[in-house]
């Protein structure tokens, strides 16, 4: 097995969610996913509309969400099931971008190589008035996608 | 005649669910293992094939997939893991403990029925 330093195990997962969003959102929800940019953020705080988050345990700790706004959740969840937008429930939502999370962190390991990292089941938050903040020593990887004129974002607290 | 689905999304239960009932099979749900057991005990003699994803919260997709692979009544059924674990390991481990085929998320639809059709001998039939 090969080994890599911490930073480089960085460098490898996220330049692994960066190939594997587009991967995920164009294969199962037959909509493109194009990457406009990245940046680093002072802290890992999500507040948008819907997210999802899996921690990163075993031989790196860490933690990847994804956020994004409710109508476009809703597009891709619905595109998934081949189900009318307006017919999902919270509930559908909820457990759609939690298993989008789930396939985007499941790519992630696969591109970067990394077999030595598990991944927990994924925690999903829906609702307006709230801001999730997570502790890290390291300074936050947020990826801006934008599908279907819509914005979605990954951050990555690794 | 069935399949069986086993995945803690209903997201994927019900994508199954639908490409299922597009090829004429009733396809029965279950969340976690445990579920999983009793369906079988109560429809083993009419399920036909099983999606079985690896990560669930309890017992794992492999951890099920060794239970249903001793068990006399159930082990006949051919198992189609269907999981997000891309890792060379994990495919080893599932063939290893019994699995026919292994499909990693994410697949696109076509590509779903035409392994679950491959699994249940339709390849010809459409």
């Amino acid at each position: 097995m090969l080994k890599y330093t911490e930073t480089e195990i960085r460098r490898r997962l996220i330049e692994g969610l960066r190939f594997t969003v587009p991967e995920v959102i164009e294969t199962m929800a037959y909509c493109e996913a194009q990457f406009i940019g990245q940046d680093t953020n002072i802290n890992f705080a999500l507040s948008s509309e819907i997210a999802a988050m899996i921690r990163l345990y075993g031989g790196l700790d860490g933690m990847i969400a994804i956020t994004s706004e409710e109508l476009l959740v809703r597009t891709i969840v619905s595109r998934i099931l081949g189900a009318v937008p307006e017919d999902l429930t919270s509930s559908d939502l909820l457990d759609g971008i939690a298993e989008l999370i789930n396939m985007v962190c499941g790519g992630m390991k696969t591109k970067a190589q990394i077999n030595h990292i598990h991944l927990s089941p994924p925690l999903a938050i829906i609702g307006n008035d709230y801001t999730a903040v997570w502790k890290t020593d390291q300074p936050p990887v947020v990826m801006t996608f934008q599908v279907d004129n819509h914005v979605l974002k990954i951050h990555a607290g690794l | 005649m069935k399949i069986l689905t086993v995945d803690d999304s209903k997201t994927i239960r019900r994508l199954i669910s639908g490409i299922g009932a597009t090829l004429g099979y009733e396809v029965l749900e279950a969340e976690n293992g445990h579920e999983a057991f009793y369906v079988l005990g109560e429809h083993c003699k009419t399920i036909e094939l099983i999606l079985l994803d690896w990560n669930m919260p309890g017992m794992n997709g492999l951890e099920v997939l060794k239970i249903m692979k001793k068990n006399e009544d159930w082990r006949h059924i051919p198992v189609v893991m269907v999981t997000t674990e891309g890792e060379r390991s994990h495919v080893v481990q599932a063939i290893q403990a019994g699995a026919s085929h292994y499909m990693i998320k994410p697949f696109t639809q076509e590509d779903l029925s035409a392994r679950i059709m491959e699994c249940l001998g339709m390849a010809d039939e459409f």
